[in-house]
């Protein structure tokens, strides 16, 4: 299993953070869809706590960014925030039903041909209007605020019993998005 | 062994294909055999030489009724490319499959080099190897920087990722990168295939290079497509000088039909997913059709008989995508320091190397050394996969303090 990407240093900008991030997520697909027992159960859930951060950053900063660039980018948008809540609804299940029940192996694999094509989407459809329109000293700003949602999310999320009807929505504990929403609109100020 | 030349294989109007059949399903490039890759990335190189190969033909041949025939096999090797190309999977992106034809470029060189019984022409592909082993070093290191990705996840460990002949020694004079060619009448027969297969192969890369580079935003990544398909560029010239230029076309023309037919049957021998490997027992089937008709067209038109062009013993054993790990630390040892002067080999930097070197780098870095650079810079080391030990060539080992030295 290849070790966690380096991260190089404070000059790196949203992107760069989101490419890694991506990169992170595909390891994590294929160390779930590669391993069993506890090694499944852990790589599950550090995944779920990486979409959680990721996604919850996209649309916080990175998607409304977007919408203030030139040209009409508001369909191309809502079509990255549609993918976003179909993976959602797919990792529902996935997290309910655990990692030991019936058809998790085909859920996750659909969830891994979404979460991906839809990264690979922003990747050539979206990031690099990024760079050619905000200053670059902006994009590195975002990255501090989406490395603070990082910090707040926790470890291993327990969707448990206080968040049985928030956890429905998102897959884990409204609380903790609402956590990563606060760390990433105080950082991104 | 398996002799072509005894089988009909696929009537031509049964070789049309319709829009369902064409649009094939891509491979997943998450779960997929590295070297199932590489041999899709193979095939569309040999099926795009068939093509270019055709319509020079057709531009050469005055006879109506053969352009016309060659018009009819030539779509269908059209679609043939199109059903192999389109196997990849729009999940993976240009760089990924830049590291997929480098992967090739190095197994499929080396396999060839193992196997070629004549040693000037061995000596050819020892030679090439060792650069397009350099490429996929820089290649990965862009990826990395770009994508922040592992080339780990293209090639898996099955070929090691490390410096070959350093890119930027590999700007020669032209006039240097011409060799010398087999004799059609005197050579082995496989050596015929093996030139071919291998010219194929890197003409595709430098195509894909010459084409896809520009699509980046990146200064670095523009440029080092730049470079590295200039190099590319002359490694077509390198093997295509091998071929003997004196064969006729009714000649090359079996030649080709031959060589596709050995590579489909290699692949369809060794293909892990019986998903591809139908599409490889189909094109065979195809293949093995052209080829009858290229027979009869050199009958015809030659006064020749098949046999005299590739003999009569059937294709050579199946050519394999398996790890060259040792044969290429062999030769990183031992050939590292050549290069290339009028048809031969020399190891001193002559003349026209260093007047070569002056006008193109003028005094700079060029890109494939800029790339480690910046990547050292950001990532506080460089990209490798050594996981058979140290480099055997002590310069080119990596710094203290690396995350994979």
């Amino acid at each position: 299993m290849p070790e966690a990407p380096a991260t190089p240093g404070p000059n790196e900008d949203v992107v760069s953070l989101l490419l890694t991030q991506h990169a992170r997520i595909e390891e994590l697909f294929l160390l779930v869809t590669g391993s069993t027992g506890e090694t499944r159960a852990e790589a599950f859930n550090d995944l779920v706590r990486l979409l959680a951060v990721h996604e919850t950053a996209e649309e916080e900063v990175v998607h409304p960014l977007s919408r203030t660039l030139p040209g009409d980018n508001d369909a191309l948008i809502d079509e990255r925030l549609a993918e976003e809540r179909q993976a959602k609804e797919t990792l529902k299940v996935l997290i309910e039903g655990g990692v030991d029940a019936d058809g998790f192996d085909e859920g996750v694999l659909l969830l891994r041909t979404s979460v991906l094509a839809h990264a690979r989407h922003e990747e050539r459809y979206e990031f690099p209007r990024l760079r050619q329109h905000v200053p670059a000293d902006r994009l590195r700003q975002l990255a501090t605020a989406v490395r603070a949602a990082e910090a707040a999310a926790p470890t291993r999320p327990h969707p448990g019993a206080e968040s049985a009807t928030a956890n429905a929505v998102v897959g884990i504990p409204l609380t903790v998005i609402d956590r990563i929403r606060d760390a990433i609109r105080s950082a991104a100020d | 062994m398996f002799n072509p030349l005894e089988h009909k294989g696929l009537a031509p109007d049964q070789q049309l294909r319709s829009w369902r059949e064409l649009n094939v399903d891509p491979i997943d490039p998450e779960a997929v055999d590295p070297y199932t890759r590489c041999r899709i990335i193979t095939m569309n190189g040999i099926e795009v030489e068939a093509i270019l190969f055709s319509h020079q033909f057709a531009r050469n041949c005055p006879d109506d009724e053969v352009r016309r025939q060659l018009a009819y096999t030539r779509y269908v090797e059209n679609q043939q490319q199109r059903v192999v190309n389109w196997l990849l999977p729009g999940l993976a992106s240009v760089l990924e499959t830049t590291l997929g034809y480098e992967q090739v470029a190095v197994d499929l060189t080396a396999w060839v080099a193992r196997h070629e019984p004549d040693p000037y022409l061995r000596q050819a592909y020892e030679f090439g190897v060792l650069e397009d082993f350099d490429h996929l070093y820089r290649y990965a290191n862009l990826y990395e920087m770009v994508e922040r990705r592992k080339a780990e996840k293209v090639v898996d460990a099955l070929t090691e990722v490390m410096p070959g002949r350093p890119t930027v020694h590999e700007h020669r004079h032209p006039f240097d990168e011409v060799r010398a060619p087999y004799d059609k009448d005197s050579v082995n027969p496989q050596s015929k295939l093996n030139a071919l297969t291998i010219l194929s192969a890197e003409q595709q890369v430098a195509i894909y290079y010459m084409n896809v580079g520009p699509q980046y935003m990146e200064p670095i990544a523009r440029q080092l497509y730049q470079e590295i398909s200039l190099i590319e560029q002359e490694h077509v010239t390198h093997y295509e000088s091998l071929l003997d230029a004196g064969e006729n076309w009714w000649e090359r023309l079996l030649t080709h039909e031959y060589n596709e037919c050995w590579l489909y049957h290699s692949f369809m021998e060794q293909e892990s997913d019986p998903r591809i490997k139908a599409v490889w027992e189909l094109h065979l089937q195809m293949e093995l059709g052209h080829l009858q008709q290229a027979a009869d067209l050199l009958r015809r038109h030659d006064g020749r008989e098949p046999e005299e062009i590739v003999g009569s013993a059937g294709v050579p054993e199946p050519l394999l995508f398996e790890p060259n790990k040792q044969f290429l630390r062999h030769l990183l040892a031992t050939q590292i320091d050549l290069n290339k002067l009028g048809e031969g080999y020399v190891r001193e930097a002559h003349e026209r190397f260093e007047w070569m070197q002056e006008q193109l780098h003028a005094g700079e870095k060029p890109p494939s050394e800029q790339v480690i650079d910046m990547h050292r810079e950001q990532f506080g080391d460089e990209y490798r996969i050594e996981t058979e030990g140290p480099h055997p060539v002590q310069s080119l080992r990596a710094a203290e303090g690396d995350r994979r030295a």
